[in-house]
């Protein structure tokens, strides 16, 4: 990690300045007398030279004054050039500083004085007391000349104190425009010389980084902008904002556009979405920022102002709405070469255990087969191929059909819906495998069908709405497990879609007094979905009185829970926006009235790293309470979800969460695991893997199941050996616990998850983007966890296909202009982080080369290995349009 | 005017290959020349539909007609049933009696149709029946093993040594039909109870899935030996399990011993009793005495050539004594040497570990590795007319696995010395079978088997630690099925039986203290 760019580097100018002055003030009375011998001739010349200079500075005769100002001027600028200790004019001329100080107090207003004030200005640098700010005060009544001429320690130094001055003076309100003008000539000062962070940081403390279009150019608008967004991550709101918008300018200025659109996603600005698509007159590009915001998971419509052609734009919007992901996957998956589907078995690998597998228990366990079931759906998500559910029913023994029937009852919701998952993305033919269950009288088997056609759409969007036009008519069916069927399935279709149909029609579920209560969850759980971030006030009353008219009785109930849920995921990430409703829910029944206060808080500083929240959530976690409490879950949660934006702030609730481990209640120590597992999802960090393979044994068993749930997390998509083998062990250890067994199934199909080639990391864009749908469904799972017996062991197993909607191909594919997928070296490596360093510095570290599509680990970075190609987004992630270099010349 | 409409006149001009259908399956629908007829009087849309992964371009939509028609058309195209089409209309379902003019399609646009002919799911007519649905016993069986015993406080040295015992069918037959009737007078009340309650234990472990409280038994067995009630620091003491399994042993003996139960006399020493017939012989004096005796267990007793079973076997069945001599007229040495005179279906081996250290005021352990087999062959421990005994049957089982391993062609050359053992054993059965019948009591009792002299491991009782009274203990039974189970108190876990020979000490992981082999017989 690089130096943290520090949003307090006044503080940190400050210390400087203490540490100049402070030796000096001690030494001249030791060494002074010795000095004197010590010196060399040349340095006894200089002392000497520059004591007459003093002296002559005094000379009533202005001629003789300016001479001798001028030379001392020479001295000085001849040696402040390079600075590793202090320059020897300078140290000599300490003795004379108040001498001159005081000669300067009393000269008239000339030129001269103002001279002397340049240098005095210099002298301060190092003889100037902490606070006094005399550099800039004596630079301000100077001549205002070239402020470079005297070096680069001295401008520095004066940034530290205009800082300091600007507080100052916003105290007093007292006018900034002389400070401004030297800002604006540090600025430009840095800018030229390669410290570019130093500019912004100037400019960050006196709030006016406007300043910064003026300056960057093409050499440095990049490190700048680097800078700028990693910045943000660190400043409290509003400044991040701020700063993100004065990148996204510079990136604009510079037509820098897929960096620009990264910056307008993060800030969930569509205007300036809008205006990247305006600003650019390139379809090929174009294109590519259709792949990012894809990959983003938002619902976005292309109008005719941003792409006049209606052809282009159909095709450009085909591309926003995901419609070529599965083919993009497939791509991927053939040519890893991993089409072959899998079975539960080929997962759990039984025979590296011991003979167990050859005798096992005679009759259908429908708890394992469930888990199986599960694992089948997770670990051929999205390849269209299984061999369970889609195997060609022959009419006689109909192995499709029997395996759906292994289920048990609820079971075969899941089992139905589990093809929605093997053919994930691929509308068209999830649909034809999924239409068969819609005539059967099941209706468990119907709810799963529903459910199915929701998790098959997840992400993909279409014209003809096949979703909303097949579930819509379902809401108000009489079977409470259909309706949530539906209910759920259009949660996950048209999630962060804001679809107003889907509201009319969910929102009177909520309120309908005879809804069976976990109708009434669902419901509200799939408006928070599709409602994500929005702090759609609407939809937000509905479930305040859908909460408000809950009994006691329910508000005991585990899945109430998903009700303040729901409510918290329509400010995800909206920080201050929360607030009214959050007023509103202090009036809640006291049972509930923590746990939303809770879920609200950490649901709505999700991913901003704000550290206040931060303290809030771990004081809420510290505090010992009676038994019944379940608020301490959320509190627990929001502290990873708050924390999980960066590493620094991620290592560090890592660290908190092993004390909150040692020291909390046991309501708390039950969410610690999935709270890890959110922090690392998708990234199996050795020490938290070593942190859950401990508490997998742990003696309370909800503690081992939420950290064998969490170890499945962590490595989600990796295929990492070392847990699949903890896994394994696990599955022999709990082999006749059929709860822990079920979690364990659970975990390996998601390490296993789509063979390998998929991540449910929330964050893409090298970590700089949070896709909201993918966090909605990770924070749904985790809330479900808190309460795992009655939920996912219970029979909202379901549940578990939230995961849906964090599920991405954790690969790099390149494309050529015609979007065909086209091979091309890569090298992939460790991502290096290179914020504020200068030059060109190798941005991946330990690479190797392959050839495209690729694979990309937590934390890695690729580059293009040949110059044959241009990539029209910097960030190779997901999809790449590739165009040829018309400069490049085979060797 | 409504027609019936033949679909097997569809027109050819139909895309794809010939979905499935039946051919002879009529629909009413209106005529589609009469359709195309009127078509041209009014206002025509051209849609094109997406089904699965086709599109079908250009098809006309009457508008004035109900849109069943336009499914009609479409079943045409897919050979979808109308009832099973479902297209997606901005915002819903588009139904058979709708208005096209409510649904608002436009003229080009792409619509999407899903629907299969494939058939319903059906549930299978016989219902799977879940592991969950059957009754708690059924669930243990099915799990292939039984339940593991709560630890009640240091009693692991009970919960093994039950659970090794348990691993005895014969014993387990031998309780269930005991009864209060049968209980004979010089049987005391605690024995009694203790019988009980070991019976009510075993049943309890079968019957249920998840571990089993010994509370009663733990209670029993404390009164019936008070030893075991011993307190350290408020707590129960660890005890030694051998001691705890010698009492439990004999207790059962005695309690079983019931003269009225038919047939055997005494089940447990059928079971597990070794008939030794030592000879006594004393150097100095030259004075030789035979006595015979029986016991439960062998000893192997491990000194620093032991290593192997069947070296500390040797080793334990020769042993020095001190006695008086009569012809000496003081104390002189003995040497003991004994041999097996008959032979258990269940042979007990005890590794003699621990002996009183007086140093540390306690039972130290030897943790010395003594390797044991899997299959033990105790042919040379056991005296002459056992093992002339001994000698058709193992012959017998000696083809027998010749056989199983392909070596049918040598056997024949061998014919030769089968036959003259043959010859041998008749004399031997006939002559000996009465005797043995009543010696060896249900060993042999039934017609037809007879002892071969291999063992088979069944059991292992582990202890860990460095004292008796200390570490913890440990029980490893193979179940019917061949599994190996290791039933650490209440947890019993899945183990493989090549680990099962590793816990012959020379560390500190578990190492095999009591061992339990089960007789191989071969039926002539």
């Amino acid at each position: 990690m690089a130096p943290g760019p520090d949003p307090n580097s006044v503080g940190d100018g400050a210390k400087r300045d203490e540490a100049t002055t402070k030796v000096p003030s001690k030494e001249p009375k030791k060494k002074d007398d010795k000095k004197e011998e010590d010196l060399s001739e040349e340095d006894l010349q200089l002392k000497q030279n520059l004591e007459l200079y003093v002296e002559r500075a005094k000379d009533p005769n202005p001629e003789l004054q300016k001479a001798a100002l001028e030379s001392m001027r020479q001295e000085i600028r001849a040696s402040t050039s390079s600075m590793t200790s202090v320059p020897k004019p300078l140290k000599f001329l300490r003795p004379h500083y108040g001498t001159l100080k005081e000669f300067h107090k009393n000269m008239g207003e000339s030129d001269l004085k103002k001279l002397l004030a340049d240098i005095l200005s210099v002298l301060a640098l190092t003889m100037s007391a902490e606070g006094q700010r005399e550099s800039l005060g004596y630079r301000l009544t100077g001549s205002e000349g070239d402020i470079g001429s005297w070096g680069h320690e001295y401008v520095r130094n004066l940034a530290g104190e205009i800082a300091e001055e600007y507080t100052v003076r916003q105290g007093e309100e007292a006018s900034i425009e002389d400070l401004m003008d030297l800002v604006q000539q540090i600025v430009a000062f840095h800018m030229k010389h390669n410290a570019e962070t130093e500019a912004v940081d100037l400019l960050m403390d006196v709030e006016d980084l406007d300043l910064l279009l003026e300056h960057v150019d093409r050499t440095n608008f990049r490190r700048t902008c680097n800078y700028l967004t990693s910045a943000a991550k660190y400043l409290p709101g509003p400044d991040d904002m701020l700063v993100l918008d004065i990148a996204y300018m510079i990136y604009i200025k510079f037509e820098e556009y897929p960096n620009a659109l990264q910056i307008a996603l993060f800030l969930d600005n569509m205007q300036y979405v809008k205006q990247v698509f305006t600003s650019c007159t390139d379809l090929l590009r174009k294109k590519q920022f259709c792949y990012m915001i894809s990959r983003h998971g938002i619902t976005f419509e292309l109008d005719p102002e941003m792409v006049e052609n209606d052809v282009d734009r159909e095709m450009l919007q085909d591309i926003v709405n995901n419609t070529k992901l599965s083919e993009g996957y497939l791509t991927l998956a053939r040519d890893i070469e991993v089409m072959e589907a899998k079975t539960p078995e080929d997962i759990y690998k039984a025979h590296l255990l011991d003979g167990r597998a050859s005798s096992g228990p005679s009759a259908d366990s429908a708890r394992q087969n469930l888990a199986a079931t599960f694992v089948n759906a997770f670990v051929n998500a999205g390849f269209g191929q299984d061999k369970l559910m889609t195997v060609p029913s022959d009419s006689t023994s109909g192995s499709a059909g029997n395996w759906l029937f292994k289920n048990k009852e609820h079971g075969k919701t899941s089992a139905a819906a589990s093809l929605g998952m093997i053919l994930l993305w691929d509308v068209d033919a999830g649909l034809t495998h999924l239409d068969k269950y819609f005539h059967s009288n099941d209706n468990p088997i119907i709810a799963g069908a529903l459910l199915g056609v929701g998790i098959v759409n997840c992400g993909i969007k279409n014209d003809c709405d096949p979703a909303l036009a097949l579930l819509g008519e379902y809401i108000d069916k009489e079977d409470s497990s259909v309706r949530i069927g539906a209910i759920m399935g259009l949660g996950i279709a048209y999630a962060g879609s804001q679809n107003d149909q889907i509201r009319s029609s969910l929102s009177p579920v909520l309120n309908d007094a005879k809804a069976p209560l976990d109708v009434i969850a669902f419901a509200a759980l799939s408006l928070g979905m599709i409602y994500v971030g929005s702090c759609n006030e609407e939809v937000a009353q509905s479930i305040i009185f859908a909460l408000m008219d809950r009994s006691e009785a329910e508000l005991g109930e585990a899945l109430t829970r998903f009700l303040p849920l729901g409510l918290g995921l329509l400010y995800l990430g909206k920080q201050e926006s929360v607030e009214a409703t959050a007023e509103v829910s202090k009036t809640f029944n006291e049972k509930i009235r923590k746990y939303c206060d809770m879920t609200l808080l950490s649901c709505a500083y999700a991913g901003t790293g704000n550290v206040l929240k931060v303290q809030d959530l771990l004081a809420q976690c510290g505090e010992h309470l009676e038994k019944g409490d379940i608020h301490q879950g959320p509190a627990v949660l929001g502290l990873a979800m708050v924390a999980m934006s960066e590493e620094l702030g991620l290592d560090m609730a890592i660290r908190s969460l092993e004390r909150v481990l040692q020291y909390g209640e046991q309501n708390v120590r039950r969410a610690v695991p999935l709270a890890l597992g959110l922090l690392c999802i998708s990234n199996p960090k050795v020490t938290v893997m070593d942190t859950l393979s401990r508490l997998s044994h742990d003696t309370d068993s909800e503690v081992a199941m939420s950290a064998i749930v969490s170890l499945g997390l962590i490595g989600a998509g990796t295929n990492n050996a070392r847990i699949a083998g903890m896994l394994r062990n696990l599955s022999s250890y709990y082999y006749k616990d059929a709860s822990l067994l079920f979690c364990v199934r659970i975990a390996q199909g998601l390490v296993h998850m789509g063979k390998g080639l998929l991540t449910l990391s929330p964050f893409h864009s090298e970590r700089l983007l949070l896709s909201p749908t993918a966090l909605a469904g990770i924070v749904t799972l985790l809330h479900a966890c808190l309460d795992m017996k009655s939920i996912i062991l219970g029979k909202y197993h379901y549940v578990l296909y939230f995961l849906v909607l964090a599920m991405q191909p954790r690969m790099m594919l390149t494309v050529d202009e015609n979007l065909k997928p086209i091979s091309v070296p890569v090298r992939v490596g460790q991502a290096v982080d290179v914020v504020g360093q200068a030059g060109r510095p190798k941005t991946i570290t330990g690479f190797q080369t392959h050839s495209t599509p690729v694979l990309l680990a937590a934390g890695e970075r690729a580059e293009l290995a040949t110059d044959k190609y241009i990539p029209l987004s910097p960030i190779l992630e997901g999809f790449i349009i590739l165009k040829e270099n018309p400069d490049y010349r085979e060797e | 005017e409504p027609l019936t409409y033949d679909i097997s006149r569809r027109p050819s001009n139909s895309v794809e290959e010939e979905p499935k259908r039946n051919k002879n399956k009529l629909v009413s629908l209106p005529s589609l020349q009469a359709i195309k007829q009127e078509a041209s009087q009014f206002k025509m849309l051209t849609v094109s539909v997406k089904w699965q992964k086709k599109v079908f371009e250009g098809i006309e939509i009457d508008v004035s007609l109900p849109p069943y028609v336009f499914k009609a058309q479409l079943y045409d195209l897919t050979g979808v049933p109308p009832e099973r089409q479902k297209i997606m209309v901005k915002g819903g379902l588009l139904k058979d009696d709708a208005d096209w003019s409510s649904i608002g399609v436009k003229d080009g646009q792409k619509l999407m149709m899903m629907g299969t002919a494939d058939e319903v799911v059906k549930a299978p007519e016989k219902a799977i029946v879940f592991a969950e649905d059957l009754p708690e016993e059924e669930q243990a069986t099915n799990l292939g093993y039984s339940a593991g015993l709560v630890n009640l406080g240091n009693t692991c040295y009970m919960n093994s040594t039950v659970q090794c015992l348990k691993s005895v069918p014969e014993l387990k037959s031998a309780l269930s039909n005991y009864s209060l009737a049968g209980r004979s007078n010089d049987v005391d009340q605690t024995s009694h109870m203790l019988t009980v309650a070991t019976r009510e234990l075993f049943g309890d472990l079968d019957r249920s899935v998840n571990a089993v409280s010994p509370t009663q038994f733990w209670m029993v067995l404390r009164k019936k030996f008070p030893q075991f009630s011993q307190l350290q620091n408020g707590m129960h003491m660890q005890q030694d399990a051998e001691e705890c399994w010698t009492q439990l042993l004999y207790t059962l003996s005695q309690s079983l011993k019931a003269p009225t139960s038919s047939e055997d006399s005494d089940a447990v020493k059928a079971l597990f009793g070794v008939n030794l017939r030592s000879r006594v012989h004393c150097q100095e004096s030259g004075e030789e005495s035979s006595e015979t005796e029986s016991v439960y267990s062998l000893k192997c007793h491990i000194s620093h050539e032991v290593n192997h079973l069947h070296e500390g076997l040797k080793h334990g069945l020769k042993g020095e004594l001190e006695k008086t001599s009569p012809a000496l007229g003081r104390t002189a040495v003995y040497l003991k040497e004994s041999l097996i005179d008959s032979l258990p279906r269940y042979l007990t081996v005890q590794f003699v570990r621990f002996f009183w250290k007086r140093e540390t005021n306690q039972k130290a352990k030897i943790l010395r590795k003594v390797d044991y087999p899997l299959e033990l062959d105790i042919y040379d421990l056991c005296s002459e007319e056992l093992r002339k005994k001994l000698e058709a049957p193992r012959q017998k089982l000696r083809d027998e696995e010749g056989k199983k391993l392909g070596l049918q062609t040598k056997s024949s050359s061998k014919d030769g010395d089968v036959k003259m053992t043959d010859a041998e054993a008749p004399s031997n059965e006939s002559g000996e079978s009465s005797t043995a019948a009543q010696q060896e009591g249900a060993s042999s009792s039934e017609k037809g088997t007879h002892m071969t002299g291999i063992y088979d491991l069944v059991s292992v009782l582990t202890h860990k630690g460095r004292s008796a009274d200390s570490g913890h203990y440990v029980a490893w039974v193979k179940q019917e099925s061949g599994k190996w189970i290791q039933y650490d108190d209440s947890y019993p876990s899945v183990q493989r039986e090549e680990d099962i020979t590793k816990l012959s000490g020379g560390g500190d992981w578990h190492m095999a203290y009591i061992i339990m082999y089960k007789a191989r017989f071969v039926s002539m």
